[in-house]
């Protein structure tokens, strides 16, 4: 039996406001991406696609900053004021704040369209690499392992083309049915990268709703109709899922 | 440059939890955190029971996980070896308290990550942190690791037995447990815990 005079600061540190972000953020990642492809290729779709990337780009933003404790010190500043490359959050932020601008100068016009273009491609990748790895920095933490790092960019890729498809798309499907079943595949796999103890409380606190979501992205290649939601569901819930419950320490103290 | 670091001998502490009093009087500490705890468990199997008080706190490692993740420069280690945060640069991402292996740092209610600073406003002022001049069976030590005589480095020298924690992740502890009692037969129950 253990027992405390006073308290660890365990538990969650991250709350649902926090899981709203790794969802938008990935969407927001998803959807940069695909604008910065549809720029390239001189799409017709181009311009329907910046306004979505900037304005989720923007709702996350405003959801970090809403959900800030630290809303109204503005300390926020020193995120662009100092440089911190061995920071995944310092590189997301740049990431997302360079993404809007190339972005919105695109949507208004304004400069060299190719060039912006490769600059929202590159910053959209980092967007949609740092969350992922802000997760598996954490050794310390046994569910946020190597695999976040690629299962966070796929999920994003899947929540972007998901929207596409939303949108009515039709390039959409094909590449959002081959990113889903490799997103699905890593997940699949992930319990296995585990080890015993971590793979208990995987199963004990949410095995269930990992199931669930496993089996609702499987929709997405029944139905065409479905796919865009299953697909959304699937992996906004898996990546909520993962952050929620690799906040455990394990019982390593 | 000194190189600050504590020893607390676990065959000395008897659980009374005056150090953490201390701390939470001398940093202001709000209700509900904590810079210093005491986790009290029962160690060995019958008959070789012990019951192990063992204080804990910002251990101020040598290789600190929490401040390369800080994206503003908050989370910065002295030339001391302290681990400090600075709340004005703070933007309580929480990226820190993820990557801390001990669960020592907490979001302060005014919005800025906290911990444990070994008193670094007391050591400016070449006093002792708050808990090893309160912890009345003296099973606190603090000092500079690097002078031999200090009496940080004179407890670990003459120590039957030293443990840092989670020394697997490397992030190489300035706080030394002595004399713990053997982690033979140490029971993984779960936490029973009192706010
Ligand atoms: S104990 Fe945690 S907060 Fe303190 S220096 Fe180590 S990692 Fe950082
Ligand atoms: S919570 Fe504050 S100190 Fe911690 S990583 Fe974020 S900005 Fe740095």
């Amino acid at each position: 039996m253990t027992e405390f005079y006073g308290l660890p600061n365990a538990g969650e540190f991250w709350h649902w406001t926090n899981l709203l972000h790794f969802i938008l953020v990935g969407l927001a990642g998803g959807m940069a991406l695909l604008t910065g492809l549809l720029h390239l290729k001189g799409h017709r779709e181009a311009r329907r696609y910046t306004l979505w990337t900037l304005v989720l780009i923007a709702l996350d933003l405003f959801v970090l900053w809403a959900e800030s404790p630290a809303r109204f010190r503005f300390t926020h500043v020193w995120l662009f004021l100092t440089f911190h490359p061995a920071s995944p959050i310092w590189w997301g932020s740049w990431g997302l704040a360079l993404s809007f601008v190339s972005a919105g100068l695109l949507y208004l016009g304004k400069g060299p369209g190719r060039p912006l273009a490769l600059a929202l491609l590159a910053f959209s990748l980092v967007a949609l690499a740092y969350p992922g790895m802000a997760l598996a920095v954490n050794l310390n933490r046994p569910l946020w392992n190597a695999l976040m790092a690629g299962l966070f960019p796929l999920t994003a890729l899947v929540l972007g083309l998901g929207v596409a498809a939303l949108l009515k798309s039709p390039w959409a499907l094909y590449p959002l049915r081959v990113l889903l079943g490799a997103s699905l595949l890593l997940a699949f796999l992930y319990p296995l990268t585990l080890p015993l103890e971590a793979r208990g409380h995987l199963w004990e606190e949410s095995g269930v709703l990992y199931g669930l979501f496993l089996a609702l992205g499987l929709g997405a290649f029944w139905k065409e109709g479905l796919a865009p939601w299953a697909a959304l569901l699937a992996a906004a819930g898996l990546r909520a899922l993962l952050v929620a419950v690799g906040q455990w320490q394990g019982l390593g103290l | 440059m000194p190189r600050y670091a504590m020893a607390i001998d676990l065959s000395l502490c008897v659980g009374c939890a005056a150090c953490a009093v201390a701390c939470k009087m001398e940093n202001e500490v709000p209700p509900g955190v904590y810079n210093l705890w005491i986790r009290e468990r029962e160690v060995g199997t019958y008959p070789d029971l012990w019951v192990e008080f063992r204080p804990e706190q910002c251990l101020h490692c040598e290789n600190p996980p929490c401040v390369p993740v800080c994206p503003t420069g908050a989370s910065y280690q002295t030339e001391e070896g302290l681990v400090l945060v600075d709340p004005r640069k703070c933007i309580a991402c929480g990226a820190c308290i993820a990557a801390c292996p001990y669960d020592a740092r907490y979001l302060h209610p005014a919005g800025h990550v906290s911990k444990c600073t070994f008193c670094a406003h007391r050591i400016a002022q070449g006093r002792l942190p708050a808990c090893v001049e309160t912890c009345p069976t003296l099973c606190r030590t603090f000092g500079d690791l690097d002078d031999p005589e200090s009496p940080v480095s004179k407890a670990l020298k003459e120590a039957g037995r030293m443990d840092v924690l989670r020394p697997e992740l490397g992030t190489r502890p300035k706080l030394f447990y002595l004399n713990a009692p053997s982690k033979k037969g140490l029971t993984r129950e779960k936490e029973v815990r009192h706010d």
